[in-house]
């Protein structure tokens, strides 16, 4: 006797069934249509309590917290939106930030129901690969984004991110359409938010009467809006480094700082060459003070792309610094002349000092109006050559103008040599 | 005694002559239809599996291409959407042509709208559907990435499977219906319900509203097509091949429909810690452990049905679906596991989940699919079959699918630890990339599985497959299954 000739339930009903009672049938029947009924009731359950009943309470929220005029977006951003969509962007990058301490602390504020008001469809995510970008907006300057689009390892190493160089001519500095409509979409992200600055905040958690509810209050208690790690400022806190360890700090160097300021820290890594305004900077050129490196390290460079490293411990900023200040080798300079020094002064007061300060505290009365916050004369010094160079030819990307054809080549080098002698030798 | 799906008895023998050959090859099945979904089934997994091997090279390799149609994120939609609707849709296709006409004892509606499903399935549906990715029109849901266009061909094919499979069910009357019946009859119409609420809802619904269906569509996908319809196959499968009836009806039908209630309700632990209402995420976690607890239901009363066949039988579509079922209680276990709070805060979005969907699409429903077609293909007289090619294929399955998964969870809870610690962001990817690239290796593995059940279909002596069954191994004989294994359905009440 084969097994193949059975049928699949090894058995059949309908002998068995046959020699039931009508009864018997009746009921089998019965019941399994109350069963069908019940598990199309079931399913339209599972969409009335967990889509529809939601969605009423979340567009109650959403009308009740959201800021009177939330910013829609525009036809760029819209089309950025759907590349976004296109390429996948959604299934390694989350935007949304959970009500979780962990989440909080790395991204901001958990993300509120108003937020994604205009998201159709829903771009929430469910897998991070790289970080959730639901408060990217301004945590990265416009260069470093079309740099990484173009190619994220520049600036990013060991990311995984694909290259999206086909929405480039030929360069990060020459975006297409696409490029820009994307960057443009991700500057939106937690910008309505931001926008609605504490009055915002205070509003929401005013409407939202949630007083009870501990999870929608973290909302409101996240340590910053945009906790982003990377994002700069202008004014922040500067911890006190020690000279660290060297052979740990090359080793974060190279993961975290290699791409851009290059191995050596000459400022030539491939970020540095790809489209970075301002470059990166050369830290074999400098010679950097410790409370320089350490603001740096803590809050980037407000306007360039250097980001911040807060997410890093006090030990290995330490480091860090330790291996950015043995890039920098001393070289012996011509001695230079009361005269010259005198004259680079004068032109130093008549044309440097309203952006680097009388003292070249980089606290000159224009500072407020520049994006950029100028160089600190005092708390670093640029080796002479490259003082010389940034005199002549400017800082790309910042309102450091080149100075040639306005000063003569004696005024710039008697400047360069003035501005050497604001940072004090003693506290070098 | 002995009988056919049509309840008209056989005459028992022994020694196989053509007229029996035929009854074995169940006379009302249109083979030519179970052959065409096979071999496409088959054909488009491998299409599917480049998309997936090709994006798992590009996390490793992400200046290999920047070809805007390689994209990663492309290959990874065509990847999922590709095994969904071109692997195991077809394979369910060609499964249900060989089963439904034995379990109704009726043939299906019409060989001619078969042949227009089958059109429609691969040459409207999958085929466009993965081009239209690749040239970036899609949309960025879950499991419903091929674009809106392609999605109305879905419904229409949801809609002609409907009309092509269940009328032969009502016409026997649903009081004598098996257990795979019910299967089939609700994966068909629940996936006809839940389709158009994942993939056209939350274009019109907008932000967290829309993720709420989202959510439900995420796992309804998986909860109500592919589910129902591994399981149609398992519980096929094994009385057919062991000869011996299921061990219990009752335990059957509860678990269906304890199922078809609670998987629905699981949707919103793909969300938990979002901005939904927190009670409708508490609710999803509840169904999801309850969901645990009919799983094992179910899967006891299918191990019980396989007591005695030992852990790798002889019989290759019965290896197939046993092993599918012991991953089905794993996968299902784990999902109950990570939807709790204390484990999904720390394993959600991480390369564990990852692992968790491909022990449940390869491990259970992947399986399945395969010992449903084996099984299928065995009884086409006209077919090659090759039964030790179809054995390589098992274990290399088996051993790459096992890598992938390991890996994967373990790269899963280093990326959690990471991500819970200060570390910088890219900290966590490189330390994830060893576990990335055993997943990429593994998949070598799954190519040569799937190449060797190629083999087994299309190499081999023809009609081999009857051959085999010849040689099965009767487990245990009739007589001796006492007489509660021979419980009816109508008992259970």
């Amino acid at each position: 006797m084969s097994a193949s000739q059975q049928p699949p339930d090894g058995q059949s009903p309908d002998s068995k069934l046959q020699g039931r009672s009508p009864d018997s049938r009746k009921t089998l029947r019965m019941s399994y249509i109350v069963a069908s009924v019940c598990g199309v009731g079931f399913f339209v359950m599972s969409v009335l309590l967990l889509a529809v009943w939601p969605g009423i309470v979340l567009e109650k929220q959403t009308q009740a917290m959201s800021p009177a005029h939330p910013l829609d977006l525009t036809p760029s951003e819209r089309r950025g939106r759907e590349i976004y969509g296109r390429e996948g962007c959604a299934y390694c990058h989350t935007q949304q930030v959970r009500y979780l301490h962990s989440d909080m602390t790395r991204f901001g504020a958990p993300t509120l129901a108003w937020e994604t008001r205009f998201d159709y469809p829903q771009l929430w995510g469910t897998r991070r690969i790289g970080p959730d970008l639901a408060r990217e907006s301004g945590s990265h300057s416009m260069d470093w984004q079309f740099t990484h689009l173009y190619s994220p390892r520049a600036v990013a190493a060991d990311s995984v991110m694909p290259p999206f160089s086909a929405m480039f001519d030929g360069s990060p500095d020459r975006p297409k359409q696409d490029a820009r409509d994307l960057v443009a979409y991700l500057e939106t992200l937690g910008r309505d938010r931001e926008l609605a600055g504490p009055e915002g905040e205070a509003h929401a958690r005013e409407a939202c009467k949630c007083d009870n509810d501990e999870m929608t209050q973290m909302a409101f208690h996240a340590p910053e809006l945009n906790a982003n790690p990377r994002k700069t400022r202008r004014k922040g806190p500067v911890p006190s480094l020690l000279p660290g360890d060297l052979g740990r700090g090359k080793a974060l160097y190279a993961h975290n700082c290699a791409s851009c300021h290059g191995a050596k820290g000459e400022g030539d890594g491939p970020g540095g060459l790809a489209g970075l305004h301002p470059p990166p900077a050369n830290l074999a050129e400098h010679f950097y003070r410790y409370n320089r490196l350490a603001f740096a390290l803590a809050n980037g460079i407000d306007g360039t792309s250097m980001p911040a490293w807060r997410d890093l411990s006090f030990v290995d900023l330490s480091a860090l610094a330790e291996t950015v200040r043995s890039f920098y080798v001393e070289k012996p300079e011509p001695p230079v002349s009361k005269e010259v020094l005198d004259l680079g002064a004068r032109v130093y007061k008549e044309n440097c000092a309203q952006c680097h300060g009388p003292e070249g505290a980089g606290d000159g009365t224009a500072v407020s109006q520049l994006q950029i916050v100028p160089a600190d004369l005092r708390d670093g010094r640029a080796s002479l050559e490259l003082t010389l160079r940034v005199l002549r030819n400017g800082v790309d990307g910042t309102q450091m103008a080149p100075w040639t054809p306005r000063l003569s080549d004696a005024e710039i080098e008697a400047v360069a040599r003035y501005t050497r002698t604001l940072l004090p030798r003693q506290l070098e | 005694m002995i009988l056919n799906g049509t309840g008209n008895q056989v005459p028992p023998t022994n020694s196989p002559t053509e007229e029996t050959s035929a009854h074995r090859a169940a006379p009302l099945v249109e083979s030519s239809l179970v052959y065409a979904h096979g071999l496409a089934a088959i054909i488009m997994l491998f299409i599917a599996i480049s998309f997936g091997i090709l994006a798992s090279i590009e996390l490793l390799l992400p200046d290999i291409t920047s070809l805007p149609w390689l994209t990663w994120g492309r290959l990874r939609y065509d990847h999922t959407q590709g095994i969904l609707f071109g692997w195991l849709g077809n394979a369910f296709l060609a499964f249900l042509y060989h089963a439904v006409p034995v379990l109704s004892g009726r043939r299906v509606t019409s060989v001619r709208l078969g042949r227009w499903l089958f059109g429609i399935w691969n040459f409207v549906v999958v085929i466009p559907g993965w081009l239209l990715v690749l040239a970036g029109f899609s949309q960025p849901l879950e499991w419903a990435e091929f674009p809106m266009v392609v999605d109305v061909f879905v419904v229409l094919a949801l809609l002609l499977m409907v009309i092509q499979f269940l009328p032969p069910f009502f016409a026997r009357g649903i009081e004598d219906l098996y257990v795979s019946s019910w299967y089939i009859i609700g994966g068909l119409i629940f996936t006809l319900l839940a389709y158009p609420m994942g993939n056209f809802v939350p274009e019109l619904v907008p932000g967290a509203r829309g993720a709420a269906f989202s959510g439900l569509w995420i796992h309804d996908a998986v909860g109500l097509f592919v589910t129902p319809l591994a399981l149609a196959i398992i519980y096929y499968v094994i009385p057919a091949a062991t000869g011996r009836p299921i061990y219990s009806h009752f335990l059957s039908m509860l678990g269906f429909w304890l199922l078809f209630f609670l998987y629905p309700l699981n949707g919103t632990h793909h969300y938990v810690f979002s901005v939904i209402p927190m009670n409708a995420q508490l609710g999803a976690i509840t169904a999801s452990a309850l969901l645990g607890v009919d799983v094992i239901l179910v899967v006891a009363n299918l191990l019980l049905s396989l007591r005695g066949t030992g852990w790798f039988p002889q019989d290759l579509p019965l290896r197939f679906v046993g092993t599918g079922t012991v991953f089905y209680l794993i996968v299902s276990i784990q999902g109950s596991i990570q939807a709790q709070m204390a484990v999904n805060q720390a394993v959600h979005f991480s390369d564990w989940v990852i692992g968790h969907s491909h022990l449940a699409m390869v491990g259970f429903a992947t399986f399945a699919a395969m010992g449903g077609i084996t099984h299928a293909w065995q009884r086409i007289p006209w077919a090659r079959y090759n039964n030790h090619a179809m054995g390589f294929a098992y274990w290399l399955l088996a051993g790459g699918m096992s890598i992938m998964v390991i890996g994967l969870t373990i790269g899963g809870l280093v990326e959690a630890h990471m991500w819970g610690s200060n570390a910088p962001w890219l900290d966590a990817v490189r330390e994830a990339r060893p576990y990335w690239a055993v997943r990429s290796y593994s998949a070598f593995l799954i190519v040569l599985a799937f190449f060797a059940f190629l083999m087994g279909l299309l190499t081999g002596p023809k009609g081999a497959g009857l051959a085999e069954i010849d040689g099965a191994k009767v487990f245990e004989p009739e007589e001796t299954v006492g007489p509660r294994l021979a419980m009816g359905a109508e008992e259970a009440l």
